[in-house]
């Protein structure tokens, strides 16, 4: 890569501005993070122990988080001295209706949302990209075909094709990632399938067809390097909404099961929020709020660094 | 602390309180005058959908709750008593059963007439008298296959000669309603004789099911389909007006006094309901009520706040609301109890149980690590999390069915014990040594998973954490769970039995052999010696020699523990103190003749 490389003056551009720069903070905190949750759930699996994130203790049930302690009168004695075996910093973020910390399986919510966005893109990515390539790039028959299968898939509701899926390959992990990732590729395919066809008859492709390369070579060597930031843009964007989705299918009871996750967490802490035990609603919304912010934002920043239409630095001659 | 939950500067608590206190301020006071109108006495109650009045097309609680408001059974439940008595209703006495058990005799009452109606073409309109009959007649109905009844269970191979009528009454000549049946007769107009294929004790409950109500043949045949908007019974309340889906009105049965029948409040309860009030009205003839309109309000919060209003005298709770009206402390939140509403609670005869599959190869044969599991089953902690809305069993029969006894619950939380039990089943600190690794057991649950059942099962697996045992939660759609229950692929399984009548044969049935492949024996239980008992059992009447025989059939299940024993949900009804003789029933059904309202100035 030369100094004034495409992707360097795009680097340039993002961490030139201080919201990008937080909003990359956020996402290196979130995953080192999500690889803290990671390291913690393997580690219990291999020593075949129930994970401190699972432990449950019914005499901390509803420990207000700090902050909060001092000020939330205690509703009985057994509250009471709760309380007071926690001390002021122990559950820094409370804990839930059985006594289990919140801040430990807000961690294991950020590993299941990363685990959910990396899975469903390795899914639908490859196959939004070879599709669009291919419909891109021979037309005819095969486009008609491709555009056919994409609209086909469009013109299903979204949602109810995910829970469909899931119902079929069984609930849990698996499901949302097959269920997400089968389902969340057409974007992806449309959008390349027309940069494609922008890009087959521009010089540089008449010149590679001109040397009698083959389509393969021409279709990764040549035009997969050109689209790709349309790939990046698009991952940035899909993350989020991955992890949307697997907060609503958990929501609802048919995501993930058996470990903690952000929709099962909302789901929780809704049965006493009359009491006002919010905090763990709280938290999870915010750490949804966060990251979802922070995709979103630099997604923005790469499109604009990226796209050559919005390019605001001039390329040197 | 009582008096405290639900007042602890907790904001949405005290939002939501306030928004309560508004409405209820807002609407003109608490409109505690709606007992009385135009000097008649109304009771205002919510119903849930109300399929039909047609007493053999029904089953579901609410439609027989309106059944049983105009017909009547030939025994019913005692109102107060506990455990559930049965006493007669439109039976002279309590039925005369022959030597071998298999012939029952039951006197009908004199002087009971059917309300007026112009299917009576006989009388010109006038309410016949009730006979033998009417009741040969009422379980014909359920037989008929063309009807469709959800009751024939209660009869299928009980009666000599049903059966074969009922496959009759399939054939394409369809049911002759005339045709005699061998163990159906009626010697004269005032004696019911039924000849049961094999002693069955159980049929006194069945008797006070409302599939044995008194129904005229005249307004069978001139409704025909239509009899489920056009009830003809003898019930203290008729029908006055039925809008389907919104409002039904029932109004007192003016035959009652034509014909001189009195009915009267019980006079006998159980201890403490007369500081309860409930027998002040000991002798006094009911029905108190002229008038129960009940409405169908389709939204929860609707409902709720016209029982805020006072509008309706009774409420349940939602477990929405639980947390709002029940505090943790289980006391009525204050600002109810302040509006005098009270707070009844009275155990369901309902077992929940975790049961355990005896045909599995791991939990199957293994009792030591059964019993292990329900030693570390922490009953306190349980109950707490379920907001006290439970009581923990001590055996397979739930209080308040005959056959239950006192006593402690036979695996009591011990932990040490556990560990023991648990090396003795070969699985040492919870280590499986086919893999080394901990021993997993799965749970399946059926139905969506919802974040209450989530927990439940996340504490479930913390009580046998310790042990070392990992419990492995499995949700399955409904249809796919009974097909694993039937097929017995299952290793542990979280069910409830509702009683069908209060009676411990009905809860023993659940750990017959036989009934283990086909029927309700879930855990497929199977005891020789337990089988001898309960074919025993099942032929005996009430007496010292049957409840020897239940004794020692529970202490066999206790011993094998095929379950745990995970509670015995209680029911929680709200009501205003101008209801007058309220006490939770577990089968309601026609109770609604004992209730009286107050006027408001008396409060």
């Amino acid at each position: 890569m030369s100094r004034s490389s495409p992707w360097r003056l795009a680097w340039r551009q993002i961490a030139g501005r201080r919201l990008n720069r937080f909003c990359l903070g956020v996402l290196v905190a979130y995953t080192a993070l999500a690889a803290y949750g990671e390291g913690v759930y393997q580690t219990a699996r291999l020593r075949d122990r129930t994970p401190s994130y699972q432990i449950v203790d019914p005499e901390m049930q509803y420990l207000p988080p700090v902050g909060l302690r001092e000020r939330m009168a205690p509703a009985t004695e057994a509250e009471a001295g709760a309380r007071e075996r926690a001390g002021r910093w122990r559950h820094p973020f409370g804990t839930d209706a059985l006594g289990r910390d919140v801040l430990q399986r807000l961690v294991q919510g950020a590993r299941i949302a990363f685990w959910v966005g990396i899975l469903t893109s390795a899914i639908a990515i490859p196959i939004g990209l070879t599709l669009g390539l291919v419909a891109g790039w021979f037309g005819g028959r095969v486009d008609d075909v491709i555009v056919w299968l994409y609209s086909t898939f469009a013109s299903i509701p979204e949602i109810l094709f995910i829970l469909s899926i899931a119902m079929v390959v069984g609930r849990g992990l698996t499901g949302v990632y097959v269920g997400i990732g089968l389902t969340t590729w057409v974007g992806l395919c449309r959008l390349i399938r027309g940069e494609v066809i922008k890009h087959k008859e521009r010089p540089y492709i008449q010149a590679a067809r001109a040397l009698g390369l083959g389509h393969v070579r021409i279709l990764f060597r040549h035009l997969l390097p050109n689209v790709l930031h349309i790939v990046i843009i698009s991952f940035t964007l899909r993350f989020p909404a991955a992890i949307g989705t697997e907060v609503f299918m958990s929501f609802l009871g048919i995501g993930v099961q058996g470990e903690p996750s952000w929709g099962t967490m909302i789901s929780d802490s809704r049965m006493r929020l009359w009491y006002g035990y919010g905090w763990e609603l709280f938290f999870v919304t915010g750490a949804i709020f966060l990251v979802v912010l922070a995709f979103n934002i630099l997604g923005d920043a790469l499109r604009d660094a990226l796209d050559p239409r919005l390019r605001r630095v001039d390329l040197p001659g | 602390m009582p008096g405290q939950g639900g007042c602890r500067g907790r904001t949405p608590a005290v939002l939501g309180l306030l928004t309560l206190a508004v409405v209820a301020i807002g609407c003109g006071g608490p409109g505690l005058d709606a007992g009385t109108r135009d000097g008649e006495k109304v009771l205002y109650a919510p119903t849930a959908s109300i399929r039909s009045l047609d007493p053999a097309r029904v089953g579901d609680v609410t439609s027989v709750q309106a059944v049983a408001m105009v017909y009547e059974t030939l025994y019913e439940y005692h109102y107060l008593k506990r455990p559930y008595t049965v006493r007669p209703l439109l039976a002279a006495a309590m039925p005369e059963v022959s030597e071998d058990g298999r012939v029952v005799t039951i006197p009908i009452r004199r002087g009971v007439y059917y309300q007026d109606d112009p299917c009576f073409t006989a009388t010109g309109g006038k309410g016949r008298e009730v006979v033998a009959e009417d009741f040969i007649h009422a379980i014909r109905r359920v037989a008929d296959a063309r009807i469709q009844s959800p009751g024939f269970w209660a009869f299928r191979g009980r009666i000599v000669g049903l059966d074969a009528w009922r496959e009759q009454s399939q054939s394409e000549a369809g049911p002759d309603y005339d045709a005699p049946i061998e163990g159906l007769a009626a010697p004269d107009p005032h004696t019911l004789v039924i000849t049961l294929t094999e002693p069955y004790p159980q049929l006194l409950h069945i008797l006070a099911l409302h599939y044995a109500v008194a129904i005229p043949r005249e307004a069978t045949e001139a409704y025909g389909d239509a009899l489920g908007q056009h009830p003809v019974g003898t019930g203290p309340f008729i029908l006055h007006d039925w809008i389907r889906n919104y409002r039904i009105e029932f109004v007192r049965n003016p035959t009652w006094a034509r014909t001189g029948r009195i009915e009267t409040y019980p006079a006998e309860g159980e201890p403490g309901d007369a500081e309860a009030g409930l027998l002040a009205a000991a002798g006094q003839p009911i029905p108190f009520l002229d008038r129960v309109v009940q409405f169908q309000v389709g939204d929860a919060s609707t409902a709720w706040l016209m029982f805020m209003r006072g509008q309706f005298a009774t409420s349940d709770i939602g477990r929405d609301r639980f947390d709002l009206v029940v505090g943790p402390d289980r006391a009525l939140n204050p600002e109810l109890a302040v509006r005098g509403i009270e707070l009844r609670q009275a155990p369901t005869l309902t077992m929940s149980y975790l049961g355990f599959n005896m045909t599995d190869p791991v939990v199957g044969p293994n009792r030591p690590l059964r019993q292990a599991l329900a030693h570390a089953f922490d009953g306190e902690i349980w109950v707490r999390f379920h907001n006290g809305r439970l009581l923990i069993p001590n055996g397979p029969i739930p209080e308040g069915v005959a056959g239950h006894a006192s006593g402690p619950p036979p695996y009591p939380y011990d932990l040490d014990r556990a560990r023991d039990l648990l090396e003795e089943a070969g699985f040492p600190g919870g280590i499986d040594p086919a893999t080394g690794r901990r021993l997993e057991l799965t749970l399946e649950i059926g139905g969506e998973e919802s974040a209450e059942i989530r927990q439940t099962v996340d504490l479930l697996a913390s009580f046998w954490a310790p042990l070392g045992v990992v419990l492995r939660p499995s949700y399955n759609a409904r249809p796919a769970f009974w097909e694993k229950m039937a097929r017995g692929q299952f290793q542990i399984v979280r069910l409830s039995w509702v009683a069908d009548y209060p009676d411990a044969q009905n809860f023993l049935q659940l750990f017959y052999g036989p009934n283990a492949t086909a029927g309700p024996n879930r855990a497929r239980f199977t005891d020789p010696e337990y089988d001898a008992l309960y074919e025993e059992m099942r032929g005996l009447a009430d007496g010292p020699a049957r409840d020897a025989l239940i004794r020692r059939m529970v202490s066999i299940v206790n011993r094998e523990s095929p379950w745990i024993y995970a509670g015995q949900p209680v029911s929680y009804v709200l009501s205003y103190p101008w209801l007058l003789h309220h006490k939770p029933h577990a089968f309601p059904y026609g109770m609604r003749k004992v209730l009286d309202v107050a006027p408001v100035r008396e409060f």
